[in-house]
């Protein structure tokens, strides 16, 4: 049944992921709420990222589903639900072409004022849409490949490590855009190996520790959980 | 016409020294392909002038030749293509693919005659250039691939289609393969005498008739390359696309 009203518009439920005759997540379940930052926190090689590229089949589980707003999400078509549910990567991916091509990239005809605007929602002015890739900063490109989502219109954003790749200031502005982006009605998970980030900007967080959830909360219950003692 | 001896042929063995020589030095480690290549060739050669008397007169055994060619080139290519599932009946099938659209279109349209004699080398030029080609646009994509697979994933998780997501590589894949062929049609008399056009000079034809034959041999080497690069790097591409429009790199066997 579709369940277009919950709060919870991403599940998962029992996820099972083996690679290479390895388990990798072990019936994994969660919910994500509708316009809060969930942090999906835990050690290296916990199951973070597998975990988040089963949000939008990346990667597919060998067990349990994930459900979009009450969707098995095997039953979408994939090039939809990537629309739904865009994600960025730990080292911003730009295309070839500049700003306005990657904005515009897989996209019939989207107007200007829609890529100037996601550009704008990304914290950066529309001048930035006649840069070219290679003159942006890190930081700036980031920004960049998450107003690349934005244009589709996404109801949710998957982030892998988005800040692990920038400096302090950089890494501040796109905690602050995640949290604003929240507040405007998206659904926003984060994985980050970094707790106090986790702080700074969820309202709940997901402790992962070898394929399996260990605890989740808020992100001050889960640090108490933390593998090896508090974090 | 010049008459090669034995003697001839073992003086040429000094240029294989140099190569050598030059392997040690820079330290390449090409010596065991060097002369692994050079005894290769003697004895392929060899067999094949003794063959070939025989096979003319027997237009059976020219088939014969013809897919004893293509199984060799299938076996080469496919071992470059190593690690990509079904390497070698994607190797046949794209050198086969290009070979057998040039055959029909010189020999349908009788530019050359249906004769052992021109069917031979023909397709052994046509097996052989697209041989070059099917390796160098699978090696050339699969490390694409393998080398961007965060990029093709970035493309995907837009909501872009995997056969969309892969276009550039496919293309930059397909471009390398065809330079090789486009830039010998391009020179053409200009920088080198291609194969066809000596032979037939120093086989006694003249050099209008060598010319005329020339250009056929390009012109059709262009299409069945193009044809073979681009069979390859859409049946490579196939392998790494899995269900749910997802990238799957193929794990080394």
């Amino acid at each position: 049944m579709v369940n277009t009203a919950s709060n919870h518009p991403i599940e998962i439920e029992s996820v099972s992921l083996d690679r290479a005759g390895r388990p990798v997540l072990h019936e994994v379940s969660a919910r994500f709420a509708r316009g809060g930052v969930t942090a999906i926190v835990g050690p290296s090689g916990a199951g973070k990222t597998s975990l988040l590229r089963c949000i939008n089949r990346l990667e597919e589980p060998d067990g349990g589903r994930v459900l979009l707003d009450g969707e098995d999400i095997r039953s979408l078509d994939p090039t939809e639900l990537r629309k739904r549910v865009g994600m960025i990567f730990q080292t911003p991916v730009l295309f070839e072409g500049g700003v306005r091509a990657n904005l515009a990239y897989g996209l019939d005809g989207v107007p200007d004022h829609e890529v100037a605007s996601a550009l704008e929602s990304a914290g950066l002015s529309a001048s930035f849409l006649e840069r070219e890739s290679p003159a942006l900063s890190v930081g700036q490109a980031q920004r960049v490949c998450i107003a690349r989502a934005l244009v589709r219109s996404p109801e949710a954003l998957i982030l892998d490590e988005p800040t692990s790749a920038l400096d302090l200031k950089a890494t501040a502005r796109i905690e602050e855009l995640l949290v604003s982006l929240a507040h405007n009605g998206l659904t926003i998970i984060v994985v980050t190996h970094d707790l106090p980030q986790a702080r700074r900007i969820a309202t709940e967080a997901l402790l992962l520790d070898e394929g399996r959830v260990v605890a989740a909360g808020t992100p001050d219950e889960v640090a108490a959980n933390w593998p090896g003692g508090a974090a | 016409m010049t008459d090669a001896s034995v003697i001839g042929v073992l003086l040429s063995l000094i240029l294989v020294a140099v190569a050598f020589a030059v392997s040690m030095r820079f330290r390449l480690k090409l010596e065991s392909d060097l002369a692994i290549a050079t005894v290769r060739a003697i004895v392929q050669l060899s067999v094949v002038a003794l063959v070939i008397t025989f096979v003319f007169d027997h237009e059976l055994l020219a088939i014969g030749v013809v897919l004893l060619m293509l199984g060799a080139a299938s076996w080469t290519s496919a071992r470059r293509l190593k690690g990509i599932p079904r390497g070698p009946q994607l190797a046949t099938l794209a050198i086969a693919s290009g070979a057998i659209v040039g055959l029909v279109v010189v020999f349908g349209t009788g530019v050359f005659d249906l004769e052992p004699r021109f069917v031979i080398p023909i397709a052994g030029m046509l097996i052989g250039n697209c041989m070059t080609a099917v390796s160098v646009a699978g090696v050339r994509v699969k490390e694409e691939l393998t080398d961007k697979t965060l990029e093709v994933e970035a493309r995907l998780a837009l909501g872009v289609r995997a056969r969309d997501a892969l276009t550039p590589y496919i293309r930059r894949a397909t471009t390398t393969a065809l330079i090789p062929i486009i830039d010998t049609t391009k020179t053409v008399g200009l920088i080198t005498l291609p194969g066809a056009f000596t032979g037939m000079l120093l086989g006694g034809a003249t050099p209008a008739q060598a010319a005329r034959v020339q250009l056929i041999v390009l012109f059709m080497l262009l299409g069945a390359v193009a044809i073979a690069g681009m069979t390859t790097t859409l049946l490579v591409t196939r392998m790494f696309v899995g269900p749910g429009e997802r990238i799957v790199i193929p794990t080394e066997r």
